[in-house]
């Protein structure tokens, strides 16, 4: 039963994690690495705020989502967009924003230091019993808010304005344009929707768990791991990705030791591959764009 | 003194590595972040042969590198089912698996406390043992490196490459193995990066998992952007340069505690300065 609580938890958050990079990924059709920073920033502002600077929590998570939302969207605009203007290759992109969190991981290392801080206050609980298995209040509360908002997510890129033009832009941007949708626009939104959504799934991973400058980073690619085993712009299989990689993560967890879990995620994606030949994008060959 | 070439013998270590990256990311286009793992391979493989069966250093560096090659050969296999972006993220996650196995498999690797006491190299009765001399056996090495490199890129083997990554279709057309011809390469490139890790690992005489993270890889991949891709020399005035630079930063006065953090900011802005340079066409 506390596996079953234990993969839930995990399947919730990284389920968050891979909605907020899906968002990024589904109109800009790149891996926007520093995105583990956003979520780890959020995390430490959190901290800043309520630990250090006591304002209470309901201001400063609020405050906090704020700030790394501001961090994703002044990424696309200072450095992606001038970057897409000279027609950078997806790949480019991707190592300009490995090195975009490079900087910032480390800045946050500077800012805050390397060891692991707790952005828990008063008294470690004994969590509540259920069914003989203990969860803490903080948990309950995690898989509230990852399911809430990923159904609330799904409406909104189904129904709303910015969700539909978010979904055009990603099919193809020229058309869109000539229908007049701005894709850089709708690019910059969806920056901000997805930052928001990294945003609090740093919180409530720094409130279950504490948190290091490097955290970010492991979620991120257990993300793109869902991502990549449900498919890019499909909801079921994001949910699918992210159940197959939390049960896998805690079975091996339980089996054979917590601390082969990174390595479990990765050898999924390689088992991945190997069953699907032609790759996750259906391409296998490089050819020139003329 | 010493401290100098203690410099070069790290400078000549890296060039080896940016070169033999450059065999893989610069002419075959197949941009990889396992590195640091294949070279951590390189070293474990040498240091444990060398403190558990006393193996001397000339079996050691072929084994190792037999062994960094036989694994490149596997995973990429698999990895090379993918190009661009989607190859960058299968190499992350070996690059992890490698150094969780490092870190993780306790009998065999001593997990994070590392292995100590490797002993110094013995070359035909002769120890290796003062900095001039291992300075003088990292320059033949790297030579070496470079000359293989310089010839097989202007072999046959190394225009198709370089056809490939441009444009692996009209390649194809030309009658090349594609796959192959990656596959070879990518496993070639993880069999030199072998060569530098058994070397480190005599040098140090001791290894623990963190000299081969992801931070490690990502270096090695700025080392070869900076010094561009498909230029040898450059990789290794690039090499010399990001490992006097952390230097050049004590000298300049800056406190130990924000130098390390600071030497990777300064890395991650040239890689998103050279990506800026490098969109402009």
């Amino acid at each position: 039963m506390q596996l079953l609580i234990n993969i839930l938890i995990s399947f919730g958050v990284c389920n968050l994690v891979a909605l907020s990079i899906v968002t990024i990924y589904y109109p800009t059709r790149f891996f926007h690495i520093a995105h583990a920073a956003t979520l780890t920033l959020s995390a430490y502002i959190t901290h800043l705020f309520s630990t250090q600077l006591n304002i209470p929590t309901p201001i400063s998570i609020p405050l906090a989502i704020t700030c790394a939302t501001a961090t994703g969207m002044l990424s696309e605009i200072t450095l992606y967009k001038p970057l897409r203007k000279r027609n950078a290759s997806p790949m480019i992109l991707m190592i300009a924003s490995l090195g975009l969190y490079t900087v910032l991981q480390n800045i946050i290392s500077m800012l805050w230091g390397d060891d692991t801080k707790s952005i828990r206050t008063g008294q470690v609980k004994v969590g509540n019993e259920f069914l003989g298995a203990y969860i803490t209040d903080i948990q309950i509360t995690t898989i509230a808010v990852c399911l809430t908002l990923f159904i609330a997510c799904i409406l909104f890129m189904k129904y709303s304005r910015i969700g539909r033009n978010i979904r055009a832009v990603a099919s193809n941007p020229e058309l869109s344009n000539i229908v007049g949708i701005p894709s850089n626009k709708v690019i910059l939104q969806a920056f901000g929707i997805g930052s928001a959504l990294a945003a609090v799934a740093g919180i409530l991973i720094a409130y279950d768990t504490d948190m290091r400058p490097t955290m970010g980073f492991n979620w991120l690619l257990y993300g793109v791991v869902a991502m990549i085993i449900g498919g890019v712009g499909s909801n079921w299989g994001l949910i699918g990705g992210a159940l197959l990689l939390a049960t896998a993560q805690h079975l091996a967890a339980y089996y054979i030791g917590s601390q082969w879990m990174d390595a479990v995620a990765y050898i999924i994606l390689i088992l991945f591959l190997i069953a699907k030949p032609l790759g996750f994008s259906g391409k296998r060959l490089k050819k020139i764009e003329i | 003194m010493e401290y100098l070439l203690h410099l070069l013998i790290l400078i000549g270590i890296y060039a080896m590595l940016s070169q033999s990256l450059n065999l893989s990311a610069g002419f075959g286009g197949m941009i990889s972040l396992a590195h640091a793992g294949f070279y951590g391979v390189g070293a474990y493989t040498a240091a444990l042969l060398s403190v558990n069966c006393q193996l001397p250093f000339l079996l050691t560096l072929p084994t190792a590198m037999l062994l960094s090659g036989l694994l490149a050969l596997i995973v990429s296999a698999i990895a090379l089912r993918t190009i661009d972006d989607y190859f960058i993220i299968c190499t992350l996650g070996i690059q992890v698996v490698i150094f969780s196995l490092m870190n993780n498999w306790m009998s065999l690797t001593r997990g994070p406390l590392g292995i100590p006491g490797i002993p110094s190299i013995q070359l035909f009765g002769l120890a290796i043992e003062s900095k001039p001399a291992f300075l003088l056996l990292t320059l033949f090495f790297a030579t070496l490196i470079f000359l293989s490199l310089k010839k097989l890129t202007g072999s046959s083997f190394g225009r198709t490459l370089r056809a490939l990554s441009e444009d692996e279709i009209f390649t194809q057309s030309l009658g090349k193995n594609v796959y192959l011809t990656k596959v070879i390469a990518f496993t070639a490139s993880a069999m030199l990066a072998a060569v530098p890790g058994t070397l480190y690992a005599h040098y140090i005489s001791y290894i623990d998992p963190t000299s081969f993270t992801v931070d490690e890889s990502i270096f090695i991949l700025s080392i070869v952007i900076i010094g561009g891709m498909r230029n040898l020399w450059g990789s290794v005035i690039a090499a010399a340069f990001l490992v006097l630079l952390p230097e050049a930063l004590r000298f300049v006065g800056m406190p130990n505690s924000i130098a390390a953090n600071m030497r990777q900011i300064i890395y991650g802005g040239i890689l998103i300065f050279m990506m800026f340079r490098c969109g402009k066409r």
